[in-house]
């Protein structure tokens, strides 16, 4: 039995975490749920042995535990699954199970693990799993059941399943409930599942704790549960918005049009047409396709397929050159890897992307680029002074703007796609960059991004097209009810 | 303008240990016998100048962060043969040939990297045990004569200098020119930087990858035609160490091997480097071995350093 007592943990001051309590009984399983930033991950790290608690205890059989790392944890009996699969493709199943395992013995005993692997395997139904299978052979949902099994396999008392399925088809997540199941009834183990999809939730565990604002809600038997009452713990007084001042300015030849727009596992057919002049968001969890539709546009999906118009001008998929050379400008949501440079000076980042109109002759132009980067300066509020400074060395919410302000002021950027606008950005960075976007679009550009939380969509979507499994659900404009959002994103499609 | 200030414990390693480096250096070399002469520092400037033009043109695939080429040394062997069996239509055609083959060679390489995103280093490997098949297919093994010279006043020193230092100093300059002034030198260093966000961006990747390498072809290409008019043959050794003198070189010169950092003038002066610590210890009497160890030890200090420097920096 695991019991957590008070936990809470605050980040430079900001609390991630007041107050979470519950109790995860042995053999149970046990839903977590909140909306972002409701502090489950923040729980799931604790628990984890990846974080410390200011405040609060982890108990387990009653006897409070410290988890100073995922080691120690995994020596008290928690193991952690997460999306991030920790399982080795070019290994085999086996190998993968032997893979980080404490009480592994020095010498390998082959046929010992072979056994227990085996056994493992077979308490979880997956007998069609070969364990000498390399695990490149499996499919995404298999690899999960190994990432699973492999936690079965070190003895874990408490499995904590981290949005297990967020990547998976209904039919592999029905199967890898099904093997859950019937792992919690071989070992007795206790497991606690967190998810969006609450749905999937509300089927597969025996009780849910829900989480808001760092807080616990309430922890309720499932089936005492359904979607409606298990949003409405979650979001409190749900976030509404009324009709915005609605200029449906319908100016069809300018536009982004995709049609029947598909990636392989990922986004199966989608088809929307995006005006310019007005905010487009994408609604959806990680999983959803949101993401998807955004990098599909702006060629970065290698295995894209469709029809995608800008301004009635053809945008071919799959080739990010020529999108920008259509006017596309895409904002990753993975600023440090795949956005900025961080080692290079803010002039630079803000340049990067409109070299070839400060030159002449293929010669770059230092007076009218140093010009045009203290203009993107103001534009996006940061001090000229700073623009010598490396990207690096700005806050999470001037790098974001540096990145924004990077697509902006262009005349050949018609449509801008922001994946994620103000990830990991303060409040007031947040403002500033909804401030530019509104901007963007007032100035007559196809504006799109695509989000997780509620508050940003309401506030800045002037349409909202929900998502979920690859697919659009529902589209709204005007009055808007986050409760809605919420079920078309989390709800399992019929 | 867009100089990235380095913070003060960055710049203690990067800046104070090569400065005590160069004292000694100094101080080392004006205390050898003769090393203070015009002769001598003519014939650093000598030696330095084969593998700097390579090393130049290495330096620009290098900061695109697309590695470097282990083909290089069979590739200026080719272009010195072509070069050597074209004699009899004069320089006008056989320095071309010479150009083209290097640029063709290298930029194809280039293109297979830049476009189709294969690894440098299997790639190049794999090139450069072509490119030497061919060669010593193409010279059935036996040297490369030429049948009329034409090639002598690629050997004449005007000014006192060879040839070949004032194409080094040359491809310097447009080197340097290129990276510091143009939207393809920008777009190389952006793309060192940080590959996938150059791809997101719509940076033209692959082009720009394939004119960085189409350069290095040129540099390689010359090195093979000096190496050619002074051995006044060609075999298909021709090329020697040139692939590993030639990343020293860059190396020596600061430029990070993972991409983004680095300029054609600190190569050149990597190359210097390497040419002044060879002569003084050839001026006393040291063995070609030791030269060749304090080379090594050179290269890995310097890299420590970059390293050091560019993980305190960004941190």
């Amino acid at each position: 039995m695991i019991r957590v007592d008070g936990l809470a943990r605050a980040f430079h001051g900001v609390a991630a975490v007041r107050d979470v309590s519950f109790t995860v009984g042995a053999g149970e399983i046990h839903g977590l749920c909140g909306h972002n930033g409701a502090g489950k991950s923040t729980v799931v790290k604790m628990l984890s042995g990846q974080l410390a608690p200011d405040a609060g205890r982890i108990l387990i059989d009653d006897t409070p535990v410290e988890l100073r790392s995922r080691q120690a944890a995994q020596r008290a009996g928690v193991a952690l699954v997460d999306q991030e699969l920790s399982v080795v493709p070019a290994l085999t199943v086996l190998e993968n199970l032997l893979l980080g395992d404490i009480d592994a013995p020095l010498v390998n005993r082959r046929r010992a693990a072979l056994a227990r692997c085996r056994r493992v395997l077979d308490d979880m139904g997956l007998s069609r799993i070969d364990p000498g299978q390399p695990l490149s052979a499996l499919s995404i949902g298999d690899r999960q059941l190994v990432e699973i099994a492999k936690a079965l396999s070190q003895r874990a008392r408490l499995v904590i399943l981290d949005e297990p399925t967020a990547t998976l088809t209904d039919v592999e997540s029905s199967l890898v409930f099904a093997a859950i199941r019937r792992a919690v009834a071989a070992t007795g183990c206790s497991v606690i599942f967190v998810s969006h999809r609450l749905a999937e939730v509300l089927e597969l565990c025996d009780s849910v704790t829900v989480l808001r604002d760092g807080r616990t809600v309430a922890t309720t038997p499932a089936a005492e549960l359904t979607v409606d009452t298990l949003i409405v713990q979650m979001l409190g007084e749900p976030p509404r918005r009324l009709a915005a001042d609605g200029k449906p300015d319908r100016d069809l030849a300018h536009a982004l049009r995709i049609s029947r727009l598909r990636v392989p596992g990922r986004l199966r057919d989608l088809t929307l047409t995006a005006n310019a002049g007005r905010i487009y968001a994408l609604a959806g969890q990680l999983g959803s396709g949101a993401s998807d539709v955004l990098r599909a546009v702006a060629g970065l999906h290698p295995t894209a397929a469709g029809t995608v118009e800008l301004h009635g001008r053809p945008v071919p998929v799959r080739d990010p050159v020529a999108a920008v050379r259509r006017g596309v400008a895409f904002l990753s949501n993975d600023r440090k890897s795949e956005g900025l440079f961080l080692d290079k000076s803010l002039a630079w980042n803000l340049t990067a992307t409109r070299l070839p109109h400060l030159v002449r002759a293929g010669v770059l132009r230092p007076r009218r680029e140093h010009a045009a980067a203290r203009a993107l300066a103001e534009l996006i509020g940061l001090p000229a002074a700073r623009l010598g400074d490396a990207v690096a060395e700005l806050s999470g919410g001037n790098q974001q703007k540096a990145f924004v302000g990077r697509c902006l002021g262009r005349d050949d950027v018609f449509a801008l796609l922001m994946d994620e606008p103000t990830r990991g950005v303060d409040i007031g960075g947040r403002a500033a960059i909804h401030h530019l976007l509104r901007r963007a679009a007032d100035a007559g550009l196809v504006v799109m991004f695509a989000s997780t939380e509620l508050d940003e969509l309401l506030e800045l979507g002037d349409v909202i097209v929900t998502m979920r499994g690859g697919r659009l659900v529902n589209r709204y404009e005007g009055d808007v009810d986050g409760a809605l959002l919420m079920r078309d994103m989390t709800q399992r499609l019929e | 303008m867009t100089a990235v200030p380095v913070r003060p414990s960055a710049s203690v390693v990067s800046l104070a240990l090569p400065l005590i480096a160069l004292v000694a250096l100094v101080g080392l070399a004006v205390t050898t016998h003769r090393f203070l002469s015009l002769d001598n520092a003519r014939a650093i400037l000598a030696s330095t100048a084969f593998v700097g033009i390579t090393a130049v043109g290495a330096t620009l695939v290098m900061i695109a962060g697309s590695g470097v080429s282990l083909a290089t040394s069979q590739t200026a062997t080719v272009a010195g043969m072509f070069f050597l069996a074209t004699q009899q239509y004069g320089l006008v055609t056989a320095v071309p040939v010479a150009l083209v083959t290097g640029v063709a060679l290298t930029g194809l390489q280039g293109a297979v990297i830049g476009y189709w995103h294969a690894n440098p280093i299997v790639l190049t490997i794999a090139a450069g045990f072509a490119i030497g098949g061919t060669t010593t297919w193409f010279s059935g093994g036996t040297p490369v004569y030429p049948e009329v010279v034409a090639y002598e006043v690629l050997n004449s020193t005007p000014l006192g200098l060879p040839v070949a230092v004032y194409v080094l100093l040359g491809v310097t300059v447009l080197a340097q020119f290129t990276l510091r002034g143009t939207t393809p030198g920008r777009q190389l260093y952006l793309i060192g930087s940080n590959r996938a966000a150059a791809r997101a961006a719509g940076l033209p990747v692959g082009r720009v990858t394939v004119i960085a390498w189409a350069f290095f072809g040129a540099c390689i290409a010359l090195t093979g035609v000096f190496l050619a008019s002074f051995n006044t043959s060609a075999t298909a050794t021709l090329g020697g160490t040139l692939t590993l003198d030639a990343i020293a070189a860059v190396l020596v010169g600061g430029t990070a091997i993972s991409g983004g950092r680095g300029s054609a003038v600190r190569t050149l002066a990597g190359a210097v480097l390497i040419a002044v610590i060879s002569d003084v210890l050839l001026l006393r009497g040291f063995s070609t071995g030791i030269q060749i160890l304090v080379k090594g030890i050179l290269v890995l200090a310097v890299v420590v350093i970059v390293h050091l420097h560019a993980t305190r920096s960004h941190r």
